[in-house]
């Protein structure tokens, strides 16, 4: 009997040409994270974020009829509106913030929140549908430029990494290991990779990473250890009588919000007990972040570095640590 | 065109946007199934290349920066495994 050959190579040979391809795409790979580590992200996020952009725009509306456009812009208006007349009261307490600080001899701590600089609410906060004259226009809003808008493009969970993917990069003058704000100035995690017009940030609740904060009134410091999801743990002692709805601090001079105890977690048998929180933001629905622009490039964000080069106040640590108390 | 080429395209679509979107959920079972049905589908490998580049290789998530490539190799050589095996 006669049988047709369907290929003209012999089944080994191709098996071995296939393998030896395979071969070669890791080999390629290894050699550009070695030699040239953002080639490979620069690329593909050069093909997906006219998707992701495309995504954004259909999720914030701009498919909407034009009537319905109008009302929205008419609404916003009226919001500028109320807002500016809150912020007119907002300056008040601003300023006797200033006063009290520089009676209490610290005129260098005052505030730098995105929420100040309200002299430049005027005309120029009109709606405005590109995403650069948001971007401008929220800059101008916040303190001299000092935080700039940024908007989400991929979010967890639907992302593997606990991670966000933000449309600013190094283009728009964001560097690596900028810190990462939600609306509400709640600090929520850092720059890790910058590319051109994408920076990936990392949130400070992925698994593994620490962060020092204060929790509840007596600002009781302790170390936030990231469950992943918005969701972070701290071990303290006993004693401290935090209770669920306290408040959590970044325990830098600025003492930002970071988030609030949602649960307290007690054994009578262990000297500490286990405080769980999370930002008042679900990270999972986060559309907007603001980007420090003030920060300085830092060694553990560098891509070429290696874990091993963490700084204290962000560290990755052992996995035995990080199990949540039963 | 065939049938199979069509197959083929149209699951390397569907891989596309999943990844594009990181529904790492969904791009698991379409790259099962095309290891499963085509020979030798380097394309998987790309998708997990793709999706590490975008999502992942980030030092402070170390080794798992790499999940997707590592993962796309291991369903690669044991589907290929498998399959000789049972056929």
């Amino acid at each position: 009997m006669m049988y047709i050959r369907t290929s003209s190579r012999p089944a080994e040979r191709r098996t071995r040409t296939i393998t030896i391809a395979l071969g070669s795409i890791v080999a390629l790979v290894i050699l550009l994270q070695v030699f040239i580590p953002h080639f490979l992200p620069a690329i593909f996020t050069t093909i997906a974020r006219p998707f992701w952009r495309m995504e954004f725009s259909i999720q914030s509306g701009s498919l909407k009829s034009p009537t319905e456009l109008l009302a929205e812009n008419e609404a916003l208006k009226i919001r500028i509106q109320e807002l500016s007349t809150q912020d007119a009261s907002a300056d008040l307490l601003r300023t006797q913030n200033a006063e009290l600080l520089s009676v209490l001899g610290r005129p260098d701590l005052s505030l730098t929140s995105f929420n100040s600089g309200s002299n430049a609410t005027g005309s120029s906060t009109t709606a405005s549908s590109s995403m650069s004259d948001i971007r401008r226009t929220y800059s101008t809003l916040s303190s001299a430029g000092a935080r700039m808008l940024a908007a989400v493009l991929v979010r967890p969970p639907l992302t593997g990494y606990d991670e966000l993917i933000v449309d600013a990069g190094a283009d728009q003058g964001v560097v690596a290991g900028a810190k990462v704000y939600a609306p509400g100035n709640i600090l929520i995690g850092t720059t890790t990779d910058v590319l051109g017009q994408t920076s990936k940030v990392t949130l400070l609740s992925s698994p593994g990473l620490t962060y020092p904060v204060l929790i509840g009134a007596n600002h009781m410091p302790a170390t936030a250890v990231g469950r992943g999801g918005g969701q972070y743990e701290a071990q303290v002692p006993q004693a401290t009588k935090i209770a669920q709805g306290d408040s959590i601090l970044d325990a830098s001079l600025s003492d930002e919000a970071f988030g609030t105890v949602t649960a307290v977690i007690s054994n009578p048998a262990d000297p500490f007990e286990t405080v769980l929180f999370s930002p008042e933001i679900n990270v999972y629905q986060l559309r907007w972040v603001l980007i420090d622009q003030n920060n300085q490039s830092q060694p553990y964000l560098n891509t070429q570095k290696t874990v091993s080069s963490v700084p204290s106040t962000v560290q990755t640590v052992k996995s035995t640590s990080t199990k949540v108390k039963k | 065109m065939n049938r199979t080429v069509l197959f083929r395209i149209f699951l390397d679509s569907a891989l596309f946007v999943t990844i594009i979107n990181g529904w790492w959920f969904v791009a698991f079972p379409l790259v099962i199934i095309g290891a499963w049905r085509f020979y030798y589908t380097i394309e998987i490998v790309l998708a997990g290349i793709m999706y590490d580049a975008l999502f992942g290789m980030v030092p402070a998530v170390g080794v798992w920066g790499y999940a997707g490539t590592i993962t796309a190799f291991g369903i690669l050589i044991i589907l290929h495994v498998l399959k000789k095996v049972v056929r």
